[in-house]
């Protein structure tokens, strides 16, 4: 089928395009600025998200991928926008979230929603979708970046001093991890003399060892700790319970995996080989990030730090079926990929929700802290909400028949089929600790005697808040119901992502350029 | 404290300061420059004012025109990129050439017109940006 690439552009546009006309309102701060502000924040989150579900249904069959030469430069010259079935379902992901995120804020939302938060958001959501379809490093570190700042501004929104607290940490910490991958950036163009994928896939298989462990190794840190991988993960923690909810919310699902989203991009596509030959290492990683993450939730005391640190385990996760995406005896090839690619879509929807249902419990009692006199007692204050929160808990935890327990399943089996006992072991081990802790928050939080609201913070509208949750853990729930469809769905992503060949011939890079050393003068 | 002896030197260096910064718009698109730099340059020219003047002075002035103009830069930048869109391609530079009187071609794109979305954003954010870091810490007296 042919289709007119230029569709592409439309996930970086409109987002921009929606927060440059909300900031022409933004003189000065009055209830009908903000107003305006979400109205367009809305309809700007529900076309991206029809934009999206149309580039997956485009590439949905797992045979085409859509590119857009920027300007019509070809590639490696141009900017190049390449869009897949990963790259797309990652898109819809984001989109649904957004829209959902939008619905809950609005009815959340403190003083903080004159001060620019919708505008804010949708360059969030412009760093985030750029970053999906980016076809070279340079325009993906640029995107990184774009959702950087933005999140940056975000985080300190309201300035409160914990805010500014947790938010300096976070800039410093992500922006020495961006120095990095700009730092491997420049070592590629200058040992390899090109920046896009396709034609970086090309030269790879050339490149000398020592170099491709480099570049390789960096871009582990690089994106490692954008992920919240073992031992990179310390930001994360200090400072995702301190925003509003709404924003941690939106951090807890969207951020951490572009960072995997990335390594899932570019391992198969540039070290495929590295990929097996550094299993043990990558396998090591996730297992202790799964442990890290799960004992932090055990030994932390509010609601949002327990799910923040549930983050990092969860990411543990989605590493495992990268370390597995290219093993396997009896299953097909590129099953670990597929178990990986089923864990994120699981993952950012129930996320999302279990954060939103957390600090929505948070702002209706005033406290998020689970010590007896503080939370409790909100399944008879707010039966709707805990009811939500129950589920997406569970399904986090991987009961049936919610896609928590399909996507561990798949992992599980990958690991098996392996012959990776141990990881499999501390997997289990893991989901059963994960377990143990959404039990503990549920009792301590929502079961248990009512308690009082300690301030006088503004008020939930919980029937906005309560929708968006509503909508994501139906979501996860028919995901965990017809797994069959959807699973298979992404094994069509995870072998295109895993098809080095098809990439490169559907980018089709000119090759002019010489690495140096290979120029005669 | 505003500084007495740039309030009289901003007088004379203001207006060079603007004429230097559309100079770099439009010499930019061959020539060392563009919108960034011209941007750049008004935010030197704010920069004098707040200096010479105070922060309270050039708030006043323009402080809430900063976030429109940095949208209506952005409007521009975009639009200048979708031009293109029937071309066939997003982002292709398009051109048009306007005969003037006495037989010289005023030659235009859409290049430039993205410079002046990108002239617009530079200069509205970095004035803002140095607004608020010459706003007197709270509690602290003059």
């Amino acid at each position: 089928m042919n289709v007119n690439a230029n569709w592409l552009a439309a996930p970086v546009v409109l987002p921009l395009m929606a927060a440059a006309v909300s900031l022409l309102v933004s003189t000065r701060v009055t209830p009908k600025q903000t107003r305006i502000q979400r109205n367009v924040a809305i309809l700007a989150a529900a076309g991206n998200l029809l934009v999206a579900l149309f580039l997956l249904w485009l590439t949905a069959g797992g045979d085409q991928r859509i590119v857009l030469q920027v300007g019509l430069w070809p590639a490696p010259f141009g900017i190049t926008l390449v869009a897949d079935a990963f790259s797309a379902i990652m898109l819809t992901l984001t989109g649904l979230l957004m829209l959902c995120l939008v619905v809950f804020a609005s009815g959340t939302l403190d003083e903080r929603q004159g001060l620019n938060f919708y505008p804010l958001l949708l360059f969030l959501l412009m760093g985030v979708n750029g970053a999906f379809v980016a076809g070279d490093l340079f325009n993906l570190y640029v995107f990184f970046e774009v959702l950087l700042m933005a999140s940056f501004v975000l985080l300190s929104l309201g300035g409160r001093p914990a805010q500014v607290n947790g938010g300096l940490r976070y800039v410093l910490l992500n922006l020495l991890a961006s120095t990095v991958f700009l730092a491997t950036t420049g070592v590629v163009y200058g040992t390899l003399g090109t920046l896009n994928l396709a034609h970086l896939a090309e030269r790879m298989d050339a490149a000398p060892d020592w170099l491709r462990i480099v570049i390789a190794g960096m871009l582990l840190v690089a994106y490692g700790s954008k992920a919240g991988i073992f031992p990179l993960f310390f930001w994360l923690p200090a400072s995702y319970h301190t925003p509003h909810p709404a924003v941690t919310a939106i951090f807890g699902g969207l951020l951490t995996k572009v960072g995997i989203y990335a390594l899932f991009r570019i391992y198969p596509l540039l070290f495929p080989d590295l990929l097996v030959e550094w299993q043990p290492l990558i396998l090591t990683i996730a297992a202790l990030t799964m442990l890290v993450g799960v004992f932090g939730a055990m030994a932390v005391k509010t609601i949002r730090r327990v799910l923040s640190f549930h983050v990092i385990s969860q990411v543990g996760y989605m590493v495992m079926g990268l370390g597995l995406a290219l093993s396997g005896n009896q299953l097909a090839a590129g099953f670990g990929m597929a178990a990986g690619i089923f864990y994120i879509v699981h993952h950012m929807i129930v996320k999302t929700a279990l954060l939103m249902a957390g600090g929505a419990a948070e702002l209706t009692m005033g406290t998020g802290r689970l010590e007896k006199g503080y939370l409790g007692g909100l399944v008879k204050r707010s039966p709707v909400l805990a009811g939500v929160f129950f589920v997406a808990a569970f399904s986090l935890a991987g009961i049936p028949p919610s896609s928590g327990f399909i996507s561990k399943l798949g992992l599980l089996q990958i690991a098996l089929d392996a012959q990776q006992w141990w990881i499999a072991g501390i997997s289990l081990l893991v989901s059963l600790l994960t377990l143990m802790s959404m039990i503990r928050l549920w009792q301590k939080g929502f079961a248990g005697p009512q308690e009082d609201v300690v301030a006088p913070l503004r008020r939930p509208n919980l029937r906005l808040t309560v929708a968006p949750i509503a909508l994501l853990v139906t979501a996860s729930l028919a995901i965990g119901v017809f797994s069959g469809p959807f699973f298979e769905w992404s094994s069509v992503a995870a072998r295109q992502v895993l098809d080095r060949q098809g990439y490169i011939r559907a980018v089709a890079p000119t090759d002019q350029i010489l690495p140096i050393g290979e120029q005669s003068h | 404290m505003p500084e007495r002896y740039l309030a009289l030197l901003d007088r004379i260096l203001t207006p060079v300061l603007f004429l230097l910064a559309v100079v770099f718009l439009i010499v930019g698109h061959n020539e060392p420059g563009g919108g960034f730099a011209a941007g750049l340059v008004v935010a030197t020219a704010f920069l004098m004012q707040i200096l010479a003047r105070g922060d309270d002075f050039v708030r006043k002035l323009i402080g809430t025109y900063l976030q429109p103009a940095m949208g209506v830069g952005l409007v521009i930048a975009i639009f200048s990129a979708i031009l293109s869109l029937p071309e066939g391609a997003f982002l292709l530079g398009v051109w048009w050439k306007i005969p003037l009187p006495g037989g010289a071609v005023l030659e235009i794109g859409s290049p430039t017109l993205f410079d002046i979305g990108v002239f617009l954003v530079v200069s509205a954010f970095v004035t803002s940006y140095l607004l608020e870091l010459s706003r007197p810490a709270r509690g602290s007296r003059r």
